[in-house]
């Protein structure tokens, strides 16, 4: 036999092998060599990393980083803040909240707490800083703007000004 | 002339096949213990299922013949996984379509197609494209993105474009119905829509990085219309689910029936462009013994996504776009199209080339599909027994 063939039979065994191996150890090594890659869900999805918290009364706000587009990205760059848990929230929540942490409120965010954790939700924000764009009535329509309730927080997304 | 050859796929003798069969009986026992739950309808289903998977395997060892046995699996396949996929979105969210708390929650089940379209904006930000979980507890079933790129991966190393004939669970639905017309309607088609995968795959690559979404996914994925959709929250919401459906009815739907072949995999599937990519490093191929072709082009014509032409025929090898599915090997009258191992002579013992291979494909399709048959069926038997 030649000595390619000897070869092309050995890879045809190491294929088998690695079949038999695979629901046993080959998918449980790839998947950790994928987690252990260091990647992040893009923040445009995830809202990118909290940077700090805001104790409120029964309630605390939680701020993250900006997150700015990418490339051709549609969404335009926001801020995410988290109000938690849902459940210690008033039926009517009103906060001057002050993102960049200079001691003055950048933003007004006022929205409704409807008992129905299903029932729509939709937000009003007042730019106190030019940084940051008003919201009149929004819903959940774009990434970069938007009020949603996520397990027991409720997130809202200010975009800024271009 | 035709006498100097063996009689096509003469049958192997029961006891022999029955013993060859015996590592895939064990095998789907052995996945069945990992995908039969307490619930007693999953058992029922898992049950069905591995003997559904033995029985195959048998007959194509039995007959030697690979296509209309595998087709079976890989139809059941594309039928029952929407049933249990949309049945299990329901009933977690009461509606097909992705809402957007569940993006942000990182809950949006991840499937393969995507999995060529993260790579640049991953390698360029360290940022994936999609609004899943990288770890488990991400997805709908507990597993997110890590746990669906280790199957790809540990797959695609043992079959390579195989995948797309073994393991998609999107590709039956259009088997299926290419299957059910007798004749085609439609027979000649121009061989540069053979192009249209790699022209969509690199759009969707280039307009993946630029737009930082899963494009595909987006934009034109025509399973959407069968698994979940983008929640139309908006007019480009609605624009969107109206591509997924009219891809959905041309592509899958009525080109499958005009012309009995593969349409979406053949010319619109950017995954499957993506994973052509590793025929060439996969040990087994299909090739065309030219000692015994005369040639009749019955392959051609039998090949569902158009991997063989009058040129490859004469050099012997099928296009890159080869999804091994033995099409082309039972069709041929004079067992010229063979399954082989790369290195050895084409002529020499393709039985042996394909009972290995099946080996290493069944498996495969044993371990992933095994349990999504079973899951659709288990739903079925939920719902109407």
């Amino acid at each position: 036999m030649k000595l390619s063939a000897n070869f092309g039979y050995l890879g045809a065994g190491l294929t088998l092998l690695a079949a038999a191996l695979a629901p046993f150890s080959l998918y449980g090594l790839f998947t950790k060599g994928f987690s252990s890659l260091g990647l992040r869900v893009s923040e445009t999805y995830s809202g990118g990393p909290l940077v700090r918290t805001i104790q409120s009364a029964g309630y605390t706000i939680g701020i993250h980083q900006r997150v700015s587009p990418n490339m051709l990205q549609r969404e335009k760059a926001f801020v995410q803040l988290d109000w938690k848990p849902a459940s210690a929230l008033p039926a009517h929540v009103s906060d001057r909240v002050d993102i960049d942490g200079d001691g003055k409120p950048d933003v007004n965010v006022r929205f409704d707490v409807p008992k129905d954790p299903k029932a729509s939700l939709s937000v009003n924000v007042e730019s106190l800083d030019p940084l940051y764009e008003d919201m009149r009535n929004v819903g959940k329509e774009k990434f970069s703007a938007l009020i949603v309730r996520v397990d027991n927080a409720i997130l809202v997304r200010v975009p800024l000004a271009q | 002339m035709a006498s100097k050859f063996p009689p096509a796929k003469e049958s192997r003798s029961i006891g022999r096949s029955f013993v060859l069969t015996i590592p895939i009986a064990i095998w789907s026992a052995l996945m069945f213990t990992a995908y039969a739950h307490a619930n007693r309808s999953q058992w029922i289903a898992s049950l069905i299922t591995v003997v559904f998977e033995v029985v195959l395997f048998f007959m194509m060892v039995r007959t030697r013949s690979t296509y209309r046995w595998r087709r079976w699996f890989f139809v059941a396949l594309g039928l029952l996984f929407p049933v249990g996929f949309i049945h299990e979105v329901i009933s977690m969210r009461g509606t097909m379509g992705i809402p957007i708390e569940e993006m942000i929650a990182g809950r949006t089940p991840f499937c393969f197609i995507p999995i060529p379209l993260l790579i640049l904006p991953a390698a360029l930000t360290k940022m994936l494209v999609f609004p899943g979980s990288i770890l488990p507890n991400g997805g709908m079933s507990g597993g997110g993105m890590a746990a669906m790129a280790g199957i790809w991966l540990a797959v695609t190393i043992v079959v390579g474009k195989g995948w797309c004939s073994y393991a998609c669970f999107f590709g039956g639905i259009e088997e299926g119905v290419a299957s059910v017309p007798p004749r085609a309607r439609v027979r000649k088609i121009d061989p540069r829509w053979r192009y249209g995968p790699w022209a969509v795959f690199l759009a969707m690559v280039l307009l993946s990085l630029a737009l930082f979404e899963p494009a595909y996914c987006m934009w034109l994925c025509p399973f959407k219309a069968v698994s979940e959709y983008v929640a139309a929250r908006n007019t480009v919401g609605v624009v969107q689910n109206g591509i997924f459906v009219v891809l959905f009815a041309g592509l899958v739907i009525a080109l499958p029936l005009l012309t009995k072949k593969r349409t979406q995999c053949a010319f619109f599937c950017p995954f499957g462009a993506f994973q052509s990519i590793f025929n060439k490093t996969s040990v087994f191929d299909v090739r065309i013994d030219k000692s015994r072709c005369t040639p009749c082009v019955l392959c051609q014509k039998s090949c569902p996504t158009l991997s063989l032409t009058e040129e490859s025929i004469a050099s012997g090898k099928t296009l890159m776009s080869c999804m091994k599915c033995g099409a082309c090997v039972d069709a041929c009258p004079r067992d010229a199209a063979v399954w082989h191992i790369r290195g050895t002579e084409v002529s020499a013992k393709p039985e042996r080339a394909r009972l290995m291979f099946l080996y290493a494909a069944w498996a495969m399709a044993i371990m992933f599909g095994g349990g999504i048959i079973a899951e659709g069926l288990a739903t079925m038997l939920h719902i109407f027994v």
